[in-house]
């Protein structure tokens, strides 16, 4: 929320209070990057939101919401590629999208400087899985840094585009959501100037890596990687730090908390912290290791620098004790903290630690019980009315695969209409697989901006093959998850500038689907109903996919807009007079805008919550639910 | 943690301003000189659910994380949020919890009950007996808006003391974030907690 104009300020030695996600756009402006691209994706969505507002006032700047990563790393790759300086941002999933331009990417190198930025996800809190990127830099041999704090997020990135221009290959910058989401003071260092636009000189057999190039390419990559080494034996990225007889490796947001583990147990030790984590340093390492009897490792996820350490006290016959993973004393799942590591050390040195957490944790566990609170569709959700609407359709018996979005939420009782989901894209594509297997009618919901991220190829293909499947397109009007990011749909761009946007019923007509139809959620539920049951009647008469797209916007811009005018609709409220106590409102719509009043036993409208949608008004049988006259 | 960094953790309801509380608490502490880390969630998990923001403020704190049983300070947004984190609070430190209930929706529907008020505060007691309650939401409304309830618990952590913060700094970060618009309610509801809070604790 630290507004995007501060981060534009020309203002060196500045101290401001920044995510690690506003010290990178602050960043992409102090490197001279001259166009980012990225498709937005928890935890690294804030990168986006600061630029789109900084970009219209940065000269020579140009930024981009492309559609997906894979477009993102494509068009942040090819600048690079002619001379200029680049940035492409993703979420850990999302390199998975871009992971083929990403090797190729490396292959054919660079000759201006590209950051890929990827946000991991330890812990999950908004990713569908917890991989481990930097094995991405070791697969596709491309130099990795890792920063562990937001001051780090900005110098690291800084100098990662020095490495860059040094290597002619892209360098991975991979965060973690600790990284990303925490908030600490940055100083403002000088802005750089950007060039207006450069000459793209031809060089085919480089960049257009036919069998004949790449095999010329591949040697090359290897022999830019061994120069990477030599940069990561002497980068300032990689230090010492401290001393003692134990030894600890470490490297991203896992080097605070060795940091205050040792300052907690009051421990003397020599910390070697990694910025530069691919490759590492070799020679750094093998010292490092002689010095000590015991080498402890702390990183999160997966063993991956405990691994490097092993493969180089074997190279060079040292003799010691590395202690990780894989002998149990880190686990190699979710997120770290302080206590992980003091607990650990605690019983590597054999000592007791400095709080006396099994005797929290077993008071802990004797408050059970308490009443579940995961997150669900907000208040005034478009897709709470049309889940109502599929779910009475369908009778709640179909399948219905689901997508990467808010409407994912859709898990939870009552709607319960979430059966299958892998990736972006796939509530279309698996909806394909399961209707050539199974007998059942299969009602598939992607959201709108997952639609034009991933949901084309797979209509095409339903289109062709002939698949029996009823598709719901969620258009609220924007990229909600992630914070309200515009896509191809909305007519804004990422210069923010108008533009005009495309038409989510057009384009699937263009794609060959034959039965398009367009709703207003909120117009009337039984004509909601109506609509999906006759999408389902059509879809298994005629064989081939039809689509409904379900046009609302997003309850949050809905509420947004109302502090912004100030024009607020009469407030709804339950007829207790009327109300019989059915309760058919509460266990249905499952809206946190209405609760039980233990009292009388009726539902009531928490005013303050309320987003004035009027779902619940066509879902009471009794009539019991109104609007107030104006 | 080292002593000389003092650790807050605030729990409440997704969309209830946990986090801006977290920034404003911030900001007030960098403008006074004082080190900083603010640990915040984004994503899916703000949707309605439960949210904890950390903000650590003092010269030992590196990361953002604060381990159970080193809070200084636990601000509860909501009685059952409050308790879900009260774990986190160190021996002799400090709750405060807003007696607000926003029902989970799984109460609404049924399927699981919402414990009463004395099983909350028994349950809290168990980490701390210092408990300071009061009613944020009726607060706010009174400030001139719900939507005020997190400067109510701004106000509520500055009159506990146990922050270097100053009201003077936390008033100016309010006023260099939020619209004119909704500057006067702000204001007057970080006072009105502060002065609920030294009262209570008199």
């Amino acid at each position: 929320m630290t507004k995007p104009k501060q981060l534009l300020e020309d203002n060196v030695g500045k101290k401001v209070l920044l995510l690690a996600n506003e010290s990178i756009a602050r960043g992409v402006l102090e490197a001279g990057v001259r166009l980012v691209a990225l498709y937005p994706g928890t935890p690294s969505s804030e990168i986006g939101d600061n630029l789109t507002f900084m970009a219209p006032h940065i000269p020579n700047f140009y930024f981009e919401f492309s559609t997906n990563e894979k477009v993102a790393m494509e068009v942040a790759g090819a600048a690079a590629v002619a001379g200029v300086r680049s940035m492409m941002v993703c979420k850990g999933p999302g390199l998975n999208v871009a992971a083929d331009p990403f090797f190729s990417l490396a292959y054919v190198g660079i000759r201006g400087a590209m950051v890929i930025v990827v946000a991991d996800d330890p812990s999950m809190w908004s990713s569908q899985n917890e991989n481990d990127s930097r094995y991405y830099a070791l697969m596709g041999n491309m130099p990795l840094v890792e920063p562990s704090d937001p001051a780090e997020a900005k110098s690291m990135l800084l100098e990662a585009y020095e490495i860059s221009e040094k290597l002619e290959l892209p360098i991975l910058f991979r965060t973690t959501t600790r990284v990303n989401h925490t908030r600490s003071p940055v100083t403002f260092g000088p802005i750089r100037d950007r060039p207006k636009t450069i000459e793209f000189v031809k060089e085919p057999f480089r960049f257009v890596p036919i069998p004949s190039v790449a095999r010329v390419r591949h040697p090359w990559l290897l022999k830019q990687m061994e120069l990477a080494m030599e940069i990561s034996e002497s980068t300032k990225l990689n230090f010492i730090t401290g001393s003692g007889s134990l030894g600890i490796i470490t490297s991203g947001v896992s080097y605070n908390y060795v940091v205050e583990a040792l300052s907690t147990l009051d421990i003397d030790a020599e910390t070697l912290k990694l910025g530069m984590t691919h490759p590492v340093p070799e020679k750094m390492i093998s010292k490092f290791l002689k010095r000590h009897k015991q080498v402890v490792i702390v990183e999160e996820l997966d063993p991956f620098l405990e691994t490097h350490a092993r493969r180089i006290a074997q190279l060079n016959e040292i003799k010691v004790d590395i202690l990780g993973k894989e002998q149990g004393f880190f686990p190699r799942i979710l997120e770290y903290n302080p206590r992980i590591v003091i607990e650990a050390l605690s019983k590597i040195l054999n000592r007791n630690t400095s709080i006396n957490w099994k005797a929290i944790d077993q008071k802990a566990s004797e408050i059970s019980g308490l009443p579940p609170r995961p997150p669900l569709l907000c208040a005034g959700c478009p897709h709470r009315a049309t889940y109502y609407a599929i779910r009475v359709a369908t009778r709640g018996k179909a399948i219905y695969p689901s997508d990467i979005g808010c409407y994912t939420l859709s898990i939870a009782p009552p709607l319960e209409t979430a059966d299958i989901l892998f990736d972006m894209g796939s509530s279309v594509t698996t909806a394909c697989g399961l209707a050539e297997v199974t007998d059942q009618d299969i009602v598939a919901t992607i959201g709108d901006s997952t639609f034009f991220a991933a949901g084309l190829p797979g209509i095409a293909n339903a289109v062709y093959n002939q698949h029996r499947i009823s598709l719901v397109i969620l258009d609220n009007r924007t990229t909600a998850m992630t914070g309200h990011q515009p896509h191809p749909g909305t007519g804004v761009t990422g210069m923010q500038e108008k533009v005009p946007p495309l038409n989510i019923a057009k384009v699937c007509k263009g794609l060959g689907v034959e039965y398009v139809k367009t709703i207003n959620p909120f117009a009337s539920l039984a004509d909601l109903v109506a609509a999906v049951r006759e999408m389902t009647t059509w879809t298994r008469e005629n064989h081939k996919p039809s689509v409904l797209v379900s046009i609302a916007p997003c309850a949050l811009l809905e509420a947004a807009e109302r502090r912004k005018t100030g024009k607020v609709p009469q407030p709804y409220y339950v007829d207790s007079e009327l109300c019989n106590s059915c309760k058919r409102c509460l266990n249905r719509l499952s809206c946190p805008a209405m609760y039980l009043d233990t009292k009388t036993g009726q539902a009531v409208i928490d005013q303050t919550m309320c987003n004035y949608c009027g779902t619940c008004v066509a879902v009471c049988p009794q009539g019991a639910i109104k609007q107030e006259d104006a | 943690m080292k002593s000389n960094t003092v650790n807050i953790v605030i729990s409440g309801v997704g969309g209830q301003g946990v986090l801006t509380l977290a920034e404003i608490l911030a900001k007030a502490a960098l403008s006074d000189s004082h080190n900083v880390r603010v640990g915040e969630i984004h994503g899916m998990a703000q949707r309605g659910g439960h949210v904890v923001c950390t903000v650590r403020i003092g010269a030992g704190a590196r990361g953002p994380i604060v381990d159970p049983g080193t809070a200084d300070l636990l601000v509860g947004f909501e009685p059952v949020e409050t308790l879900r984190e009260a774990h986190m609070i160190r021996e002799d430190g400090c709750v405060l919890l807003s007696s607000h209930i926003q029902y989970p929706v799984a109460v609404s529907m049924g399927k699981a009950s919402y414990p009463p008020n004395k099983e909350i505060i028994d349950g809290i007691r168990k980490f701390t007996n210092h408990i300071l309650e009061f009613d944020a939401m009726v607060m706010a409304k009174e400030a001139g808006s719900s939507r005020a309830l997190n400067m109510i618990m701004l106000g509520a952590i500055i009159g506990t003391g146990l922050t270097p913060i100053t009201e003077k700094a936390a008033i100016d970060a309010v006023r260099n974030t939020f619209s004119k618009k909704f500057e006067s309610i702000n204001i007057k509801a970080v006072k009105m907690g502060r002065k609920k809070v030294e009262n209570l604790n008199r």
